[in-house]
């Protein structure tokens, strides 16, 4: 769980009796239920009391968790650990295990959880903190000059073009595939996702996606209602469930007024770079446009790696962000995707915005936020035509606007490297260590309790859970569905997991500012600009190879 | 004094050749101790760049022994200078250590630097490192970021003039009879102890920003409709400038002051007495005076200037359209969001050389121009 979801519910000061009401008495059978072999085959009458049981750690209302919390929840989930290793099995394993600090969470909440399985195992674990702006260049670093010194790594699934491609990761064994319940992720955490040339790498443990935030208050006005029936607008003054709307919407409202007062705006869109992750900005724009439903792959040609960003599709995307760049906030071009979500919209200025969960979980909680209560949710909006890049025409679908949620950096996963395949006890070690992070039960508290993951399991969708932990249902309903519907969409845009994919995004950003600041003479030219600096990076890499990457990543 | 008499004791003196100290043994043992350094060195060095070419198969599994095969020749140079040279060599031992670590510090790295500068190197590659001669040069003619990054850099190091100009001004109003002067010294340094990110953050991200920054508030109450700073190309140039102009007049200031603080009585009194007004005493004796230390101040700021770019990664990122970016800020994006590591190499270099030869042009000119200004006066 994020920290600012835990923060509210801080902020709700849910009451540990509250909690515990519910609970308890399942706890105390899980207590006694969790010790011994054998977990595995009892783990369906058991499970429930285990997850009930993890939640009381520390319990909400009680302060943030400690390390001594940490190990208690790593101790309770050993379950899988005791039935699959012998106690004492890896004594004299050394493991390496590089991951991030921030915000004192990830690789701190790992020692807590595998200490217990130290303990029990007999390996020991060193560590490699980094912070997560010198993650990339260490990884990169370690790969380039051949000084892989880690057995482990937290990592997100967008380098596993430059790790698994490069054969440096090691292969899922299936016991950890049974013992991890990998059918519980939720569906774009599947293959291909975590996959190279159907081998499985990736043991998941966060999820993510953009989803589309709005004002409540906005759409329920029935001022700007009567407004947008007496200026001739087609339909309902209803939230925008595709682009166009978006677009006509976010015009409509240049001159309204906010209903807390001041000027009202529409979409807010974030022009200014940030440091290549920008640009999930724009995809989230055009994903509806460019991800047709029979394509796999929309950012290149998977045969040839010719990028498509120049392609009708996108530079539509793009020339909306220059059309409604005018009726959005002054200054909206030096504004970044922290400016538009956490300066503007939760604090009350503009009416959509599309953005990782944070928003969600930040609007009841930050100080800053004056819109928890008038916040919806929903997937991002799709469009009534959809670019065929095969027939090089617009498509109108026969079931409706095309929906394609953009699945933005898709979330932390644990990988096991492939120096330990040679060593088959530090291997199982390894992997034993990593399918303990990425447990069931484990992810459950990880979901419940501030630890830098997002839910990613179906299993963490189960809204009464949430409600005893202390969630306001009709809050965490649509915000959850929100995101399971956009994890579980069957046309979710997955962003290619290709080496250097940070780099087409960086360079894509240079060229979008030139854009937006009217330095090209059309959206087109500019996206052409892109595309040139696209296909020089692929050069550069590697277009064989790339290629073969790419469509091993789309699993085509 | 006949030539008869000194000739012969000339010669005997010239001629004289005292023994040598160092038996010829000994300095055959340390040229034998110097070659057996050199060829574990070159032995090291040569197994290693050929196994690292794939022309030879065996080899260390990285360059870690080659560096204390370049201890281990350090060690016998160092040997070979004492057995050899004796006194002098003795003498020697306390500068090589130095001049070894500088060696592998500095000048090799600057070499190896240059040397990738002609490879292509992305990170994400594949291949890894491949030399590809003056493609990266060829790039950088044709990389309209990098030419706008310089365009950028000339704006910037010009407005070094005006804090130039501001800095006197302050140095010369401390070094006045004021009130508080100490006290305010202190205020006036302040910024320059800020890092320049907690600038960004306070003053460009914080009091600048258009909805809720105090700056920015002030500005629409005076009457600016959008007080939006970085928004128009050159007033977010313009904002940056004063930012960093901010954070680092203080270094020049106080550079100025402590010129002004050494300036000999003497020849202010004369001034005086001669009944020069605050006007000519500062044309005609404090400028020309303070100008060693101003010039001083001056370089150092500009060096300090063409460093310029936490404030711009921090506030514009660059922008609007790359109005704001500057040389480091560009090569940094180049670097660590793109990985590409033989490209961002050729562009530091070639803006090195560039550092060098305008800064060596500006000493020449300012040198000549200082003359000229002495002669005038005298």
């Amino acid at each position: 769980m994020k920290v600012h979801i835990y923060k509210r519910l801080m902020a709700m000061q849910a009451s540990r009796r509250g909690i515990l009401k519910g609970a308890a008495g399942a706890g105390a059978l899980a207590l006694g239920a969790t010790s011994g072999l054998g977990a595995l085959a009892r783990r369906a009458s058991a499970q429930g009391n285990l997850r009930a049981e993890i939640l009381k750690i520390p319990g909400v209302g009680m302060g943030s968790p400690t390390d001594a919390d940490w190990q208690r929840v790593g101790e309770l989930c050993l379950d899988g650990t005791r039935a699959t290793v012998e106690e004492g099995e890896f004594e004299g394993v050394q493991l390496t295990f590089m991951g991030l600090n921030n915000q004192n969470l990830h690789n701190f909440l790992f020692r807590g959880f595998l200490k217990p399985w130290e303990a029990y195992t007999g390996a020991r674990i060193e560590w490699i903190d980094l912070a997560q702006a010198d993650y990339n260049a260490r990884l990169q670093q370690s790969i380039a000059t051949e000084t892989v010194d880690f057995d482990i790594i937290e990592m997100g699934a967008p380098f596993e073009g430059d790790v698994c491609g490069k054969g440096l990761a090691s292969e899922m064994p299936d016991w950890v595939r049974d013992l991890i319940e990998m059918d519980d992720y939720v569906d774009y955490l599947k293959a291909p996702v975590g996959t190279w040339d159907g081998k499985t790498y990736r043991i998941s443990v966060d999820g993510d996606c953009h989803n589309f935030n709005f004002r409540t208050d906005y759409f329920e006005n029935e001022e700007l209602a009567q407004a947008w029936r007496d200026e001739g607008h087609e339909g309902e003054w209803a939230v925008p469930t595709t682009w166009q709307k978006v677009q006509e919407v976010t015009k409509f409202l240049k001159g309204k007024n906010d209903p807390f007062g001041g000027p009202a705006y529409g979409y807010l869109d974030a022009p200014k770079s940030w440091g290549g992750f920008g640009f999930y900005f724009l995809a989230s724009r055009a994903s509806a446009y460019a991800k047709h439903p029979d394509d796999p792959a929309w950012l290149f040609d998977p045969d040839t790696m010719k990028p498509r960003v120049n392609n009708e599709a996108w530079v539509r995307a793009i020339q909306d962000v220059l059309d409604v760049l005018d009726a959005q906030p002054p200054d909206q071009i030096n504004a970044d995707p922290n400016t538009t979500a956490f300066q503007q919209f939760l604090a009350g200025t503009g009416s959509m915005v599309s953005w990782w969960g944070d928003v969600g979980s930040n609007a009841r909680t930050s100080d800053s936020s004056i819109v928890g209560d008038v916040i919806g949710f929903s997937v991002l909006p799709g469009s009534d035509d959809v670019w065929n890049h095969a027939s090089g025409e617009w498509e109108t679908l026969p079931d409706g606007p095309n929906v394609a949620p953009n699945m933005a950096y898709i979330g932390w996963g644990v990988y096991v490297m492939a120096r330990v395949d040679s060593d088959e006890k530090k291997k199982k070690a390894a992997w034993s260590a990593a399918a303990h992070l990425g447990g069931k039960d484990l992810s459950l508290w990880c979901a419940a309790y501030p630890s830098g993951f997002q839910p990613y399991r179906k299993s963490h969708f189960n809204i009464p859970e949430w409600v005893e932990a202390g969630y306001e249902e009709a809050f965490i309903e649509n915000y959850l569905a929100s995101e399971a519907d956009s994890y579980n969409h069957p046309n979710a845009a997955i962003e290619p997991r290709i080496p250097g994919i940070f780099q087409y995004y960086s360079v894509a950003e240079d060229e979008l500012a030139k854009i937006f600041a009217g330095q090209y003479a059309s959206a087109q030219e500019g996206a052409d600009k892109i595309a040139e600096a696209w296909e020089r990076i692929t050069d550069q890499i590697g277009r064989e190879s790339q290629i073969e990457l790419y469509k091993a990543s789309l699993g085509v | 004094m006949s030539m008869e008499k000194t000739a012969p004791l000339d010669i005997d003196f010239d001629e004289y050749v005292p023994p040598d100290p160092i038996p010829q043994s000994r300095k055959r043992l340390g040229l034998l101790i110097l070659a057996f350094g050199s060829l574990v060195l070159a032995a090291a060095f040569l197994v290693q760049a050929l196994y690292r070419a794939g022309t030879i198969d065996f080899g260390f599994a990285n360059w870690r022994p080659v560096v204390y095969a370049y201890l281990f020749w350090g060690i016998t140079l160092g040997t070979a200078q004492v057995l050899r040279r004796g006194e002098a060599g003795v003498r020697a031992l306390f500068v090589l250590p130095a001049v070894l670590f500088v060696v592998a510090m500095v000048v090799f790295p600057l070499l190896f630097g240059l040397y990738i500068s002609f490879t292509d190197w992305n990170l994400s590659s594949l291949q890894g490192r491949r030399f590809n001669g003056l493609d990266n040069f060829r790039q950088m003619l044709g990389d309209a970021f990098y030419w706008n990054a310089l365009k950028n850099m000339v704006w910037y190091t010009l407005a070094v003039l005006v804090e130039y100009a501001i800095a006197f001004g302050m140095a010369l109003l401390l070094h006045s009879q004021i009130r508080a002067r100490k006290f305010f010294r202190v205020v006036f340094l302040l910024p320059l102890m800020l890092s320049p990110v907690a600038v960004s953050w306070m003053v460009g991200k914080s009091m600048m920003e258009i909805r809720f920054g105090p700056i920015a508030n002030f500005a629409r109450w005076l009457g600016w409709e959008n007080p939006a700073f970085f928004t128009d190309p050159w007033l977010a140039r313009f904002s940056i400038m004063a930012m960093d102009a901010w954070t680092f007049i203080p270094l020049m200031m106080i550079m100025l002051l402590a010129g002004l603080q050494a300036l000999p009585k003497e020849v202010m009194e004369a001034a005086r007495v001669d009944g020069a007004n605050p006007w000519q005493t500062f044309w005609k004796v404090i400028f020309p005076l303070t100008l060693p230390v101003s010039i001083t101040a001056v370089l150092i700021r500009i060096i300090f200037k063409l460093k310029l770019a936490d404030v711009i990664i921090n506030v514009t990122a660059g922008g609007p359209g790359g109005a704001t970016d500057s040389v480091t800020s560009f090569i940094f994006r180049v670097y660590r969001d793109r990985s590409n590591v033989g490209y961002g190499t050729l562009l530091a270099m070639v803006y090195l050389v560039l550092i060098v030869v305008s800064l060596t042009i500006m000493l020449n000119v300012l040198g000549r121009w200082m003359r000229g200004y002495g002669q005038e006066e005298s």
